[in-house]
């Protein structure tokens, strides 16, 4: 007799980079998580300079700001900046998803199925628009603003 | 159980870190903009001008609500992403308490140099 195999969506630590079958929200997560490391890598960094570089006093600090001024830096600085944008906004979708804010009553499981996610899935897109137009906001003001 | 009181303070310090963080992200970096609408903040990252705010409790308060939410936030966050491996409960262990030690030493730093500022001490 032919067992019935579950539905293999099992991806283990490889479903941090890749998403399989699954659809947005995932990749949403996938990057989630990677701009969190990132921010954190950053975090480490700038507590490293707000402590021990700063009280040191004017010189070591003004040499500090003034190597954060090469290209390279600036650079990981706007990505930090829209690291922080994505994973504030997104977040907040993800609290309201997870405590069941604004998604809807429940509809009865009948073909084809809506659930609450994919119902919310418009809402998502604007979300990730609404992403996109803040992060070119910060690229305007780190072109704009003394590179 | 304990994981579940774990992850709600996730959402609650996201929420008052995406305020907090967005008041700082909009202080340092959309200062053309902010000019733009007649706020000037520029050389938010001059001595002079960092100096200043050290040098007002509001600012060291905020700076330093900011860091425990930050601190827990993230260090929590990586404890998760860790834990997904599903390692043995001596590693999770061991896991959970080199966080711990870590998160306490950076607030300690973190801290201290703030309230250092704020005391005004005389610096070089």
């Amino acid at each position: 007799m032919k067992q019935i195999q579950p539905r293999q969506n099992y991806l283990g630590p490889g479903g941090w980079v890749w998403a399989g079958k699954y659809k947005l929200e995932r990749y949403l997560y996938l990057l989630h998580r990677i701009t969190g490391l990132g921010i954190l890598l950053f975090l480490l960094i700038h507590l490293v300079m707000t402590t021990i570089f700063r009280i040191q006093g004017q010189d070591v600090w003004e040499a500090t700001i003034a190597l954060l001024h090469n290209p390279w830096f600036k650079i990981g600085e706007y990505l930090v900046a829209a690291a922080f944008v994505y994973h504030a906004l997104n977040g907040l979708r993800l609290i309201l998803q997870e405590l069941g804010f604004a998604m809807g009553r429940p509809t009865p499981p009948i073909y084809p199925y809506k659930d609450s996610l994919r119902k919310k899935r418009p809402w998502t897109i604007a979300l990730v628009a609404v992403i996109v137009i803040l992060a070119l906001v910060f690229f305007y003001d780190f072109i704009a603003g003394g590179w | 159980m304990r994981n579940t009181y774990l992850q709600f303070l996730q959402l609650v310090t996201g929420i008052f870190i995406a305020v907090l963080l967005g008041i700082h992200m909009v202080i340092m970096h959309l200062d053309a903009i902010l000019g733009f609408f007649g706020v000037d903040v520029t050389e938010a990252t001059s001595w002079e001008s960092m100096i200043e705010r050290a040098g007002q409790g509001v600012w060291a308060g905020l700076y330093i609500a900011l860091l425990a939410f930050v601190l827990y936030h993230a260090l929590n966050g990586l404890r998760g992403i860790i834990l997904e491996l599903t390692p043995s409960a001596t590693t999770e262990r061991i896991v959970t308490w080199v966080i711990i030690a870590f998160g306490i030493i950076a607030f300690i730093g973190g801290t201290y140099v703030p309230l250092a500022l704020l005391a005004g001490q005389e610096l070089s």
